[in-house]
């Protein structure tokens, strides 16, 4: 069946089968199409709570809905999906799927602040954002990002160790973003970042020998063996078992007190 | 021409008033039609005021005895006054006891009525038990225990509906009543005292929470107690189909989208009428009434609280809608009028 003004029903309310049977009777063709009812039917009181035990998320409970924040917005200006409002309202009564609906915008957020900055409750909208796209993440609604890709594997390395070893962290999140970096070294900023580390000029100027005689070799080497060995801080002992028990308690704690 | 001064009304207003005429020196008659003193906060049993947070029986009571216990204060319970004769200076009033009082001026401290929620019966009072008004839950808070009508459950999600009987065409009320906001508001927090785990949702079509009200009210609700406020005006409130719950149905404008909620507790903020009685006031003293039905102010620049005849002084929420504090600064400003009006009636000579 034609649906008039279909660009007025959201795409996920709108159900249609090539063939379908209710209560045996086959209505495929015609009366093929359901719309989904759009009635919000509860609350999620726990949403609320999640965030609030997020970094940034603290505040959102105070919101009264004045508008200056997506009225501010840089990401708005550009594209008008981008409500901070809207999420800060959906999160204080819980509309969950709702923000989930928005889970490929939430994150664009360029923490320029205006909103901190403009708004009247002291709610800190940005944060809030950060908050959102935290939790949109740790649900799984969204792919881990690269930053926090980056962020478990520094923090494994500092519990386990004491220490962290610049080249694993890096070659474990190569592995874990799946980029190439073989490629990154020839057309990306690794291979930028290694032209600056060594003294390209004098190769081009053809005086290998001093080139060669400042490349960096016994900080790499010293990776290298660390990269094998795994050293540990000295007396590292327990500490990092005691630190990790710390941190899952303090979150814990965080999300009880939300 | 005689100094006493008949006050009609025995509400904070008409005791503020009071004190203050007996406190200069001259004589007042307080004339209620109610069994006792107190007006509103009394006789509907309020709980803590706003916004100074005393229990309205401790506040209230307290003026109750400052007045009754005073040698100048004439006091007629369950009376009213059915007949005014004379003017400014020299009044005669019959009372429905039988007597009669002389007085130089007559003060109108006839306060409200609280809207009869019955009269939105789309918003379910009167159809079902667990929806209520703000001044039944203020009695709740009064005696200690949060519970719905029906069963007597702590209700795990409370509604409270603003502008029950306010700012609404379709039944003739086209005032704000001022103060609802604030009340409940105010309410939100009480039942989050008495009952930690209830959730509140307030629906609102604006807050206002005037004054010094607003970070003291609404901003605490919100931000302390975890009140929940939705923009939607509702349009109906249902039964559950398990027959327990409350469905409350509306629009929620920030969403643009129905929503219907369960709710264990429905409540009504309802709003200030004009007093039931002011038609036969307004015949009784000869005062004119002003659009919506409350009593009709005069000049009020130079000639402060008088009402539209000499020597009569109109002022608390017979007025208009009214707070307790403005009805307090309101009696005491009028006792100032008429003790005034008197006194320079005195001076002059005979």
């Amino acid at each position: 069946m034609p649906i008039h003004e279909k660009s007025l029903i959201d795409p996920d309310r709108l159900l249609s089968a090539e063939k379908l049977v209710i209560d045996g009777i086959d209505v495929s063709g015609h009366w093929n199409t359901t719309i989904l009812p759009r009635t919000v039917p509860d609350y999620d009181p726990e949403f609320q709570k999640k965030i609030r035990a997020l970094p940034g998320g603290e505040n959102v409970h105070r919101c009264w809905q004045c508008g200056s924040c997506t009225n501010a917005c840089t990401m708005y200006a550009i594209n008008t999906d981008f409500n901070p409002r809207y999420w800060i309202y959906c999160t204080n009564l819980g509309l969950t799927s709702e923000i989930v609906k928005d889970k490929d915008i939430i994150w664009q957020c360029v923490s320029c602040n205006k909103c901190t900055n403009i708004c009247p409750k002291d709610v800190r909208p940005e944060g809030v954002m950060k908050a959102l796209a935290h939790w949109l993440e740790e649900e799984g609604h969204t792919t881990r990002s690269n930053p926090t890709l980056f962020d478990e594997e520094f923090t494994r390395q500092c519990l386990e160790r004491g220490r962290i070893e610049d080249s694993e962290v890096m070659f474990n999140f190569f592995k874990k973003t799946g980029e190439d970096a073989i490629e990154l070294m020839k057309k990306g900023w690794l291979g930028v970042f290694i032209a600056r580390m060594n003294n390209l000029p004098l190769l081009r100027e053809k005086r290998i020998l001093p080139f060669i005689a400042r490349l960096p070799i016994v900080g790499p080497l010293k990776m290298g063996w660390a990269m094998l060995f795994k050293p540990r801080t000295r007396s590292w002992g327990r500490t990092g078992e005691v630190l990790r028990a710390y941190v899952d308690e303090q979150k814990r704690k965080a999300q009880a007190h939300g | 021409m005689d100094d006493t001064i008949l006050i009609v009304g025995g509400g904070p207003t008409g005791l503020a008033a009071a004190h203050g005429v007996a406190s200069v020196g001259r004589k007042a008659v307080l004339v209620d039609k109610a069994d006792r003193l107190g007006g509103a906060p009394i006789l509907s049993g309020y709980a803590k005021l706003v916004p100074s947070g005393e229990w309205a029986k401790d506040a209230i009571g307290r003026m109750v005895t400052r007045v009754a216990s005073h040698p100048n204060v004439g006091v007629h319970t369950s009376t009213k006054v059915t007949a005014l004769e004379g003017e400014a200076g020299d009044f005669r009033a019959t009372l429905s006891n039988g007597e009669t009082v002389a007085a130089g001026a007559v003060i109108l401290a006839t306060g409200f009525t609280h809207f009869d929620a019955i009269n939105k019966p789309e918003w379910g009072f009167g159809s079902f038990p667990d929806v209520v008004t703000t001044t039944q839950v203020e009695q709740m808070v009064g005696a200690g225990k949060i519970a719905c009508p029906s069963d007597g459950r702590t209700p795990e999600r409370v509604a409270i509906l603003l502008c029950v009987g306010s700012r609404d065409r379709q039944i003739g009320r086209e005032w704000c009543s001022k103060i609802c906001c604030t009340v409940s508001t105010n309410l939100a927090m009480e039942i989050k005292e008495l009952s930690p785990e209830t959730d509140v949702y307030i629906y609102y079509m604006d807050i206002r929470t005037f004054g010094l009200y607003e970070d003291k009210f609404y901003w605490t609700s919100q931000e302390e107690f975890g009140t929940k406020f939705v923009k939607a005006r509702i349009a109906e409130v249902t039964i559950a189909p398990d027959g327990k719950r409350l469905l409350v149905k509306g629009e929620d404008t920030l969403v643009k989208r129905p929503i219907v909620i369960p709710f264990d507790l429905v409540v009504h903020a309802i709003g200030m009428d004009p007093n039931e009685d002011n038609p036969e006031i307004a015949r009784v003293f000869g005062v004119g009434l002003e659009k919506h039905g409350f009593l009709e102010r005069g000049e009020h620049y130079t000639s402060t609280f008088g009402s539209t005849r000499p020597g009569i002084y109109v002022g608390g929420s017979a007025l208009a809608p009214e707070d307790i504090d403005s009805c307090i600064a309101h009696g005491l400003a009028m006792a100032m009028r008429a003790v005034g009006e008197l006194q320079a009636r005195s001076a002059q000579p005979a």
